[in-house]
């Protein structure tokens, strides 16, 4: 007993003189948390395709353009860009300063290469769709044989995109910008497509990115280093850790000084403003909407316009929204983010009177929907369910977690669920992926009328006539409301004293500014 | 006894193939799929057919059941769909994180709880007997997030004692030191969390023990109060409480899943609950495997130890 008495007392005083010890952290290391783990560090063989893994990969690997959250652009990549061939094509001026973490510079050659082997039929290329407003490319984004890729270096620093119908350089940005990463294609030569994916190389890439590659234990910690020939600039810290932990954990992580800076732009709970503020972090208020909550439908169950219509005014858009985002929100009848180029003079108002006329003409016969949402959004499935009872709408909910809700819409399984999306600067930022055969997510029979004005508002070179084609659409929508637009949210940020310059808002875009980020260790 | 551990070795085959057979068909027939985790916009139905071939979740279940066990007996757990890099890779990363964090917690929990349980049986009503009822009252009643949350919340953000997360200081050569401040909390959580069944366990072994005859002969023989509990009333009651003990090796294997996900402790339990949520059946089942032969040698070591800790115990016809 006296053996077990001493060892127990030792190993707690080595213990206790452990935790009292000095903080051990290196200077100039930024410490960065993430709730959810990227899957891959090769760009284009992730099975999640998730921000995480879009914002990881960011860092190291080089896109064209550097995307603010108000849809204006910054050179990256490229230093310019102008349309061509009548708006058929876009051409790029690399950055003559690129150059890979090896040592290479970058050229169109590159580029091109990039996209020629990703669009390869024999590549297994993840979510090749990317690639399909290319010219030379099936809706699928594969490469056709015979015909010729809309992907060419016109010279060393000179790169020619060409797609299938016109498109203005900010669209393709805008829309595709995050998805087209540079790839080291001086080390693939030689390689079968077909076993591209499983070269070591991904697991110490090499890219030409802000932050070069420094070791990896897979879905925890990611250690990265500056790059110094960053052709925008030097970040201003010598590393930066990536490490995966609980949600839970980072704001108490940041108040604690051991996370200097937390994915994606720091986002806040509005619950935890008073928290962080008396914690000394600095809050501040996101000024462009981040985050676009719909109300999923399932046009097949709910098949009556006139009832899809009726849910839409039953529900107290203004009420949800002070629920969710306290007060940080703007309540919406369409799907175009506020502060973009395109608007609409559609507005929305509670009427439960005309939400029961609306159900009397549909039809409705008392069935009760299922309305999915996941746990942390049980308390707004709930006010819901509340407002939907006023006009005599049975609603029944089914807490999952995100890939059981989106499989179950997918599947026909639920009535209704709630979503939430990064919004886009693009009129069809929403619309163009889900009124489409390849994801009929709401059920709609008969995309024809949504595809036809969608093929059209792209078409449109911009301007009154692009606006116009666009009111068109929204007009249909709110007609046929075969989803509901809820609000669009804007955040908090915290930000901790130790680490400056960040491009919070930005991050929705899945791209950071790292190289202009200054730190200063505390 | 080699007779017997061949016996039950061979009846563990089965019961093993039945817990992967469930757990397979547990999580393939959960609803959801790494497919539906694809990037919003980004991916279409093309883009999620061409990943489910490529991961050959278009095959029939019996036919994938069959790969994987093909695998399996080849020493192969098959490839992470999320991070596309071989499972058992992935878990040898994991499990010593797992070993330190839980095993360290454990041994905490029993080198607290052995003591006190006995103190406690033996001076009923005593402030040890108090102090292991209060301590067995959080373990039992406040659950493990709270405890974590908890704990950051006080030595982390308040009293800025300890950190919040990780194994190691982010961008620090690795110290004993170092690591020894990032184990303190968590550790300390699963030591808290286990201590509870350990030290009543321990309590209510020992009290019956101490009503058995053999105790009464054993201070008729004029022996020390101390010689009768530790040489007699605990060994006798060794066999619950070595039982307690040893159920914890399957946990000390698949790691805390709550306490590694919240600090971000790179073990096999925040492993396990990220390839739940992301679908990555061949970790989940990966995993399982290791746990599953967890349990099945720890039921086999009990076994064993049993005749060692209590001499009444016989193994088939010895």
């Amino acid at each position: 007993m006296k053996k077990l008495t001493a060892l127990l007392l030792t190993l707690l005083l080595t213990l206790s003189l452990a935790a009292c010890g000095p903080s051990q952290d290196a200077a100039d290391v930024v410490r960065y948390g993430m709730s959810n783990a990227w899957d891959t560090l090769m760009p284009y063989n992730s099975p999640s395709g998730s921000n995480y893994t879009r914002i990881v990969c960011d860092k190291i690997y080089d896109r064209l353009a550097y995307v603010h959250a108000d849809g204006s652009l910054d050179p990256r990549g490229a230093s310019s860009w102008e349309s061509a061939d009548d708006g058929m094509a876009v051409v790029f001026h690399l950055d003559e300063n690129a150059a890979f973490h090896d040592g290479t510079p970058v050229t169109a050659v590159h580029w091109a290469d990039t996209i020629a082997l990703m669009t390869d039929p024999d590549c297994p290329t993840l979510a090749r769709s990317v690639f399909n407003v290319l010219a030379g490319t099936d809706e699928n984004g594969a490469a056709i044989e015979g015909e010729t890729l809309g992907a060419e270096a016109v010279d060393e620093h000179t790169l020619k995109l060409t797609f299938k119908s016109p498109t203005a350089p900010e669209d393709f940005l805008l829309d595709r910008n995050r998805e087209f990463y540079v790839l080291p294609t001086h080390l693939l030569e030689g390689v079968d497509p077909a076993e591209v994916m499983d070269l070591d190389l991904w697991e110490a890439p090499i890219g030409s990115g802000p932050l070069k590659f420094v070791e990896e234990l897979p879905g925890s910690q990611l250690t990265l280093q500056a790059n110094p020939d960053y052709q925008l600039g030097r970040p201003g810290f010598d590393t930066l850790v990536i490490t995966v932990m609980d949600k839970s954990n980072l704001l108490p992580s940041l108040m604690a000084g051991d996370l200097d800076y937390y994915a994606f732009g720091g986002n806040l709970a509005a619950d935890d403003r008073q928290t962080a503020e008396d914690g000394g972090i600095e809050v501040l208020e996101g000024t462009v909407p981040n985050s676009f909550y719909e109300l999923m439908l399932n046009n097949e169950t709910i098949s009556s316009s006139a009832i899809r219509r009726a849910i839409d005014l039953a529900l107290d858009k203004e009420a949800l929204c002070l629920h969710t985002t306290q007060g940080l929100g703007e309540p919406t009848a369409t799907d175009l983010t506020p502060g973009t180029a395109y608007t609409s003079s559609l507005t929305w108002s509670r009427d439960v009177e005309g939400a029961k006329a609306l159900l009397e003409e549909g039809g409705y016969e008392g069935q009760t929907y299922t309305l999915a949402c996941t746990s942390n959004r049980s308390g707004l499935a709930a006010l819901m369910q509340q407002q939907l009872a006023e006009v005599n709408i049975t609603v029944t909910i089914e807490t999952v977690d995100s890939a059981t809700l989106f499989s179950g819409m997918a599947e026909g399984k639920y009535d209704m669920a709630i979503a939430s999306h990064t919004p886009g600067a693009l009129p069809l930022w929403f619309t163009e992926s889900r009124f489409s055969t390849g994801n009929n997510i709401f059920h709609v029979a008969d995309l024809a009328p949504y595809t036809t004005l969608i093929a059209q508002i792209k078409a449109a070179p911009g301007g009154p006539e692009r606006q116009a084609l666009v009111d068109q659409l929204q007009e249909l929508l709110a007609k046929e409301r075969p989803f509901i637009p809820l609000w669009f949210g804007r955040t908090l940020h915290a930000q901790s004293p130790t680490i400056d310059n960040i491009d919070y808002p930005s991050s929705s875009f899945s791209n950071e500014n790292v190289w202009e980020w200054t730190f200063q260790a505390g | 006894m080699g007779r017997y551990i061949r016996s039950r070795l061979i009846t563990a085959i089965p019961v093993f193939f039945g817990i992967t057979l469930l757990v397979f068909l547990m999580v393939n027939l959960a609803p959801g799929a790494i497919t539906d985790l694809m990037g919003e916009g980004a991916a279409n139905d093309a883009d999620r057919a061409a990943l489910e071939a490529s991961l050959g979740l278009d095959q029939p279940l019996p036919l994938r059941y069959a790969g994987w066990l093909a695998g399996l007996f080849q020493g192969d757990l098959g490839q992470s769909y999320f991070y596309n890099r071989p499972v058992s890779r992935l878990i040898l990363q994991r499990v010593g994180p797992s070993l330190l964090l839980t095993g360290s917690g454990v041994a905490l929990a029993v080198a607290a709880a052995l003591p006190l349980g006995v103190l406690a049986a033996w001076k009923p009503r005593s402030v040890w007997d108090r102090l292991a009822a209060a301590l067995s009252l959080l373990s039992f009643g406040v659950p493990g997030f709270v405890l974590c949350l908890g704990g950051i919340a006080l030595f982390a953000v308040t009293l800025g004692w300890l950190p919040t997360h990780g194994m190691y200081a982010a961008g620090t050569f690795t110290s004993l030191g170092d690591l020894l401040r990032h184990l303190v909390l968590p550790a300390g959580v699963v030591c808290l969390s286990s201590l509870g069944e350990l030290v009543k366990q321990t309590r209510s072994a020992c009290l019956e023990s101490l009503g058995q005859d053999y105790i009464l002969t054993a201070r008729a023989k004029g022996l020390t109060d101390r010689a009768v509990i530790v040489r007699h009333a605990f060994r006798g009651s060794l066999v619950p409480v070595l039982t307690t003990i040893l159920s914890h090796i399957p946990h000390i294997l698949g790691g805390s899943v709550v306490v590694e996900q919240i600090f971000g402790w790179p073990g096999m339990g925040s492993l396990l609950f990220s390839a739940i949520s992301q679908r990555d059946y061949p970790v989940v089942m990966g995993v399982t495997v290791v746990i599953a032969l967890g349990v099945l040698l720890t039921n086999l070591l009990l076994d064993l130890v049993y005749g060692l800790a209590d001499p009444r115990v016989r193994y088939g016809k010895e």
